[in-house]
C-alpha cells in the first residue's frame, strides 16, 4: 500500500493514533464531564433547580462572580503593565521579574493561601494592625480576592510577554516619530496589536479565577452564605453526602467553564487567522 | 532643513557605538551613512531621530538645539528597516496616522486628512491600495507605504534606516532611482544608512564613511571613490587588491614599479597599496612588476577576468580590456600596476 502523500503515514497508523487520542479524551474528559451533568440531574429537574437556587448556592455564585469581577480586571492592568515593561524595556533584574511572574504557577495553591493568612491573619504580621483598624481580610472577601489575584496573575502576562517581545518596539517608535503621545501610542498601536492575545489570557484568567479551590479554601473560612465560593460550596455539599446537589452546583461551575472554553476556541480560530495573515 | 551633530558620543555598556561624531547635512542634501555593521551608523540615525539620546554632544535641526527633545517633538520622518507599519491598520490609516493623532487643536479635518493620504498614495504610486493591510503588500510596496507615512506629517528631515536592505536585487535598484526622484521633488534633507557602497555612491550627494563609531571620510561619491581617505575606506569600497609596497620620496614602489600616490600623501616607509582590478597592465616574465601565475581566466565578451596568484600565495584579481590570445591557467605573467592608492601599513 502506498501513502497518498510523500509525507503521509499508512492509513492504519493514522487511524490507530486518532483512535487512541479520542479514546483517551473520551475516557478522561468527556465521560467525567457528562457524569457531572448526569449525576446532577439524577433526582430530576426539580431537584436540580432546587439545588442551584438555595440561598447558599446563589450566594456562592454571586461571590464567585464578584471575586472574578474584581480579580480579572486588576490582573489585566497589572499583567499589561508587567508584560509591557518586560517586553519593551531593558532594565536590571528583568529576569528576576520574569521568574516572579511564574511563581504562582510553581507553588502549591495551598501555600499561596497560607502566605496571606501569615500576612493578614489575626496571628499574622499585619494582623494586629488590621484588627485595630477594624479591617478584615482573611475569612472575608478581600482575602478571597487577594488569593485569586495571586493565583491567576501569570495568565495575562504569560500570554502577552512572548507576543510583545516578538512584535518588538519598532511600531511604537514609528508612532512616536510621527508625533503620537505615549497614551496615543498605547491605545492605537500597542493594545490593538495584542488584543487577541490579551482576550485569550483574560479568558484563561477568568476560568481559573472562578474555579480556584486550594488557595481560596485556606483564606475563606468556609462561612456559609458569606465566604463560600462555588468550588467551596460544592465541597461542603459533597462532604455532607448531598451528592445530587453537589453535582448540580458542579454542573453550574462546569457550565461556566464550558462557556469560557467555547469563547476561547472562537478566539483561537480568529487569532490564528490574524497570525497567519501577517506574512512575516 | 540643515542638521548638525556635534561631538556625539554614545556607549552601550562597554561598547562605544559613537565616538565623538560631528557632521552636518546641508539644506536639501541627500546624505549616506556608509559602514559595516557595528560601525554606529544606525545608532547615529536613531539619535538624530530622538529614538536614542547621546551620552554627550549635541544635535541641532535648522539651527535649533534639539538634543533634549523626544522623538515626537522633532518633526523628523523615520523609515525603519523592517518598515514597522501598523499591522492592524489599512495602508490609508497607516499613512494618515501622524495627522490623526494630533491634538484636536492642530488636527486637520477628516476630509483634509483623506485628501493628503490620497495625494501621498499617488506620490508613492500605490493609488489603488489604500484599503489593503500591510500583510497583503510586497516588500517594495511596504517600503513605499512607510515612506508615505513618514512624509505625511511634513517632516523637516527624512531619515531612512537601510531603506533597501530587505528587498531583492531587482526591486532594490528600481526603488533606489525612485527614492532619488522623490527626494529631488520634495527637496527634503534626507539621511540614509546603508552597508552597500554601490548604493551609497549611486544615490547620495555626499557619503559619510563610518567605522567603529568614528567618521573615516565625508565627501562626494566621486571623491570617496577616487581619493579614499584611509586604508579602511579604500578596502571597504571593495574590489581592490591589497599588496605590500614602499613609500619612497612621495612615490610608491611596488615590486620595482614606481607610481605617484593617488591617496593623500604619506610619509616614507612600508605601505599598504590598493590596486583595483582594472588598474593593471600585463607584461612578459622578466619585466618590472608583480610576478604571478594565472589560476583562472574568465572571458566575458571583449573583457577577461583573471585570477592570479603571487609567489607568497595571495590572490590578485585583474580585469583586462583586451586580453592577449592563448592565456591558459598555469601561465607565468607580470602585473604592472598603472594606478595606486597607498596608506601607511
Amino acid at each position: 500500500m502506498t501513502p497518498a502523500r510523500p509525507t503521509g503515514e499508512p492509513r492504519w497508523l493514522r487511524w490507530l493514533l486518532i483512535t487512541v487520542a479520542l479514546a483517551f479524551l473520551a475516557l478522561n474528559l468527556a465521560l467525567p464531564l457528562a457524569a457531572v451533568f448526569v449525576e446532577g440531574l439524577r433526582k430530576g429537574v426539580a431537584a436540580y433547580a432546587a439545588a442551584i437556587t438555595t440561598p447558599d448556592a446563589i450566594s456562592a455564585l454571586k461571590l464567585t462572580l464578584t471575586v472574578a469581577a474584581i480579580a480579572v480586571p486588576l490582573n489585566i492592568v497589572i499583567g499589561l503593565a508587567a508584560s509591557w515593561a518586560i517586553a519593551k524595556f531593558d532594565f536590571r533584574f528583568k529576569s528576576v521579574l520574569v521568574t516572579l511572574i511564574d511563581l504562582p504557577f510553581s507553588v502549591s495553591p495551598v501555600v499561596s493561601g497560607l502566605i496571606y493568612v501569615l500576612l493578614f491573619g489575626l496571628q499574622g504580621w499585619f494582623g494586629a494592625a488590621l484588627r485595630d483598624q477594624d479591617i478584615q481580610i482573611i475569612f472575608a472577601v478581600p482575602g478571597l480576592v487577594l488569593a485569586t489575584i495571586f493565583i491567576t496573575f501569570p495568565f495575562v502576562a504569560r500570554e502577552l510577554i512572548p507576543l510583545m517581545e516578538e512584535q518588538g518596539r519598532e511600531e511604537e517608535e514609528a508612532a512616536l516619530s510621527l508625533g503620537a503621545s505615549g497614551l496615543n501610542t498605547f491605545w492605537h498601536v500597542t493594545l490593538p496589536n495584542v488584543r487577541w492575545g490579551l482576550l485569550y489570557g483574560v479568558l484563561l484568567c477568568n476560568a481559573r479565577a472562578m474555579g480556584e479551590f486550594g488557595a481560596v479554601s485556606v483564606v475563606s473560612g468556609h462561612i456559609r452564605g458569606r465566604t463560600n465560593t462555588l468550588p467551596l460550596h460544592i465541597e461542603i455539599l459533597y462532604n455532607e453526602y448531598n451528592f445530587a446537589a453537589a453535582f448540580a452546583v458542579a454542573s453550574l461551575l462546569a457550565g461556566l467553564a464550558l462557556v469560557t472554553l467555547v469563547l476561547k476556541s472562537l478566539l483561537e480560530w480568529r487569532f490564528a487567522g490574524q497570525l497567519a495573515g501577517r506574512g512575516h | 532643513m540643515s542638521v548638525t551633530a556635534s561631538a556625539v558620543t554614545k556607549r552601550f555598556g562597554a561598547f562605544t557605538a559613537l565616538d565623538g561624531i560631528s557632521l552636518e547635512a546641508r539644506e536639501g542634501e541627500f546624505l549616506a551613512l556608509l559602514g559595516p555593521s557595528g560601525s554606529g551608523k544606525t545608532t547615529l540615525l536613531r539619535i538624530l531621530a530622538g529614538l536614542e539620546f547621546p551620552d554627550s554632544g549635541s544635535i541641532s535641526i535648522g539651527g535649533v538645539d534639539m538634543s533634549e527633545s523626544p522623538a515626537r517633538d522633532r518633526q523628523v520622518g523615520f523609515v525603519f528597516q523592517q518598515y514597522a507599519l501598523f499591522r492592524h491598520m489599512t495602508v490609508a490609516d497607516n499613512i494618515g496616522f501622524g495627522l490623526t493623532v494630533r491634538p484636536r487643536k492642530t488636527r486637520p479635518p477628516r476630509a483634509e486628512i483623506d485628501r493628503r493620504v490620497a495625494e501621498l498614495l499617488e506620490l508613492v504610486q500605490l493609488p489603488a491600495l489604500g484599503g489593503r493591510y500591510p500583510a497583503q503588500l510586497s516588500g517594495g510596496q511596504r517600503q513605499r507605504v512607510a515612506l508615505a507615512r513618514a512624509l505625511a506629517v511634513e517632516p523637516r528631515l527624512l531619515l531612512l534606516d537601510e531603506p533597501f536592505g530587505a528587498l531583492d536585487a531587482k526591486v532594490r535598484k528600481d526603488l533606489r532611482r525612485w527614492l532619488r526622484a522623490v527626494h529631488d521633488r520634495t527637496g527634503l534633507t534626507s539621511i540614509f544608512v546603508t552597508h552597500d557602497q554601490e548604493e551609497a555612491l549611486d544615490l547620495a550627494d555626499r557619503v559619510v564613511v563610518m567605522d567603529h563609531g568614528r567618521i573615516e571620510q565625508i565627501d562626494t561619491p566621486e571623491q570617496v571613490w577616487e581619493r579614499p581617505a584611509s586604508a579602511f575606506v579604500c578596502d571597504f569600497l571593495g574590489g581592490a587588491n591589497r599588496v605590500m609596497a614602499q613609500a619612497v620620496g612621495g612615490t610608491i614602489d611596488i615590486a620595482g614599479v614606481r607610481l605617484p600616490n593617488r591617496a593623500p600623501a604619506m610619509p616614507d616607509g612600508p605601505a599598504s597599496a590598493f590596486i583595483r582590478p582594472h588598474e593593471f597592465a600585463l607584461a612578459e616574465p622578466g619585466a618590472a612588476g608583480i610576478a604571478v601565475v594565472l589560476r583562472r581566466c574568465l572571458r566575458t565578451g571583449a573583457q577577461a577576468a583573471l585570477e592570479t596568484e603571487t609567489r607568497d600565495g595571495s590572490v590578485i584579481e585583474v580585469t583586462i580590456a583586451a586580453p592577449p590570445e592563448g592565456l591558459a591557467p598555469g601561465a607565468a605573467l607580470v602585473l604592472v600596476p598603472q594606478t595606486v592608492r597607498a596608506y601607511p601599513a
